[in-house]
């Protein structure tokens, strides 16, 4: 068993460059303490964002239907693989930062496994058959994607993370080519469960009844996977702990901050 | 463990040091279980390698490195004329959605990059040791080298490294 600590936001709506900061922040750390040979634990952030477009290292800005200096939010160029998607409230944003010399020096594994959480948070909690698509990075349910997926590996501690929507409004999808994907197309799981309907006495139960209650849900059921999978022991720690440092001007493409 | 016995005696006799990649199941063709690693290189532990030949030293990721990463579909690169440190990250390779650092293993100023590698990042895959080689620096610190592995060492890494995950 390995020790992870865990910053739990998922109700917190935060702003992509502050959490885009904790993540280096912490990653810069815990190679401080490789060096040392004191890193002894990985770590977890999960939250939601503002609405906000992130692209990739290898990104291409012709997946981006609107004009930069026109957008209709933010847009970073992170130094994550992937292309680009949205990030939004409704959705669930993890970042696990994880050195992966305590687990497998393997990034496809590394993938798969992330992959994994969510296939067994949709079949458990909703009983969603989801799958992975071959060349596809993510979580599918027929041609829709779930989850989306981009990682940063620096010294073998893979930071950035995974995207699930939950109950994202999804129009802002359509500005973008999410994930340089043309042909598909991308969904949510309250979008695949359908509204709920009220009880109607033939003894039929909703899965869920109002949105945050299916947040919970999904929240509850990411973490309980995602611990049980990498076989970690889970730490509390408080927000208050994380750092913000300043990121780098360049990595803002739009005028706006989110 | 048989298999490793066979496999390093068939090795030796073609003088070419080979690592195993012990994540890979034995049911896959044995052309795909072992790495390269080429005589007269220095190798860094991040998985870089270096090969010094007068004023210039050629970089790029070793064949066990590429391996470990799968393909790769994009490659960055420092400009010309900036300058490098020893273990210090010069640049990434992407590859599955995952961008990974490359370190520099010694330090100096960077005088030429592989501009093939932005049209074909594969050269990487298939080529690691020639045309996947990444920058040409000139070292600033000759005793850098000398602090590097050799062959022999850089193998025997390797497979402690995959064997103990």
């Amino acid at each position: 068993m390995f020790r992870c600590e865990c910053f739990d936001m998922y109700k917190d709506v935060v702003p992509y460059s502050v959490a885009w900061s904790w993540q280096k922040s912490i990653v810069k750390e815990r190679q401080a303490l490789m060096e040392r040979n004191e890193d002894c634990s990985d770590t977890l952030i999960i939250l939601q964002h503002h609405p906000v477009y992130t692209l990739g290292t290898a990104s291409s800005e012709e997946n981006l239907n609107f004009d930069i200096k026109d957008a209709p939010y933010s847009v970073y160029r992170t130094e994550r693989g992937g292309e680009v998607t949205y990030h939004g409230p409704g959705q669930l944003v993890m970042y696990p930062i994880i050195n992966l010399r305590y687990h497998k020096m393997d990034l496809h594994w590394y993938l798969r496994t992330l992959e994994e959480v969510v296939i067994r948070v949709l079949s458990s909690m909703f009983s969603i058959k989801a799958s992975r698509l071959e060349g596809f990075t993510g979580v599918w349910v027929g041609d829709q994607k779930l989850a989306a997926i981009g990682i940063r590996v620096s010294k073998w501690i893979a930071y950035h993370g995974l995207a699930l929507n939950v109950t994202t409004d999804l129009t802002p999808f359509q500005r973008i080519v999410p994930c340089g994907i043309r042909n598909r197309q991308v969904g949510s799981i309250k979008g695949l469960l359908g509204e709920p309907r009220y009880s109607n006495g033939n003894g039929t139960e909703d899965i869920y009844t109002d949105a945050c209650q299916l947040m919970d849900i999904t929240h509850n059921s990411l973490l309980k996977e995602f611990f049980e999978i990498f076989k970690f022991t889970l730490h509390h720690r408080s927000t208050s702990d994380l750092k913000f440092q300043e990121e780098e001007p360049s990595s803002l493409l739009t005028g706006k901050h989110s | 463990m048989a298999l490793r016995m066979w496999a390093s005696s068939t090795v030796n006799a073609l003088r070419i040091s080979c690592v195993s990649n012990s994540h890979l199941s034995p049911a896959f063709s044995l052309s795909r279980c072992f790495s390269t690693v080429l005589d007269g290189l220095k190798y860094a532990s991040s998985h870089e390698w270096v090969k010094h030949e007068g004023p210039v030293a050629t970089i790029g990721i070793t064949d066990h490195a590429q391996d470990h990463l799968g393909e790769v579909v994009f490659v960055e690169l420092p400009e010309p004329g900036g300058s490098v440190s020893k273990g210090g990250s010069f640049g990434a390779v992407e590859s599955v959605k995952a961008t990974s650092d490359v370190n520099s293993p010694i330090s100096g100023e960077v005088v030429e990059v592989n501009s093939k590698l932005s049209e074909s990042p594969g050269l990487i895959n298939s080529s690691p040791y020639e045309e996947g080689w990444m920058i040409k620096v000139k070292p600033s610190s000759p005793s850098d080298l000398e602090s590097l592995m050799g062959p022999k060492e850089y193998t025997k890494f390797c497979e402690e490294e995959d064997a103990a995950h």
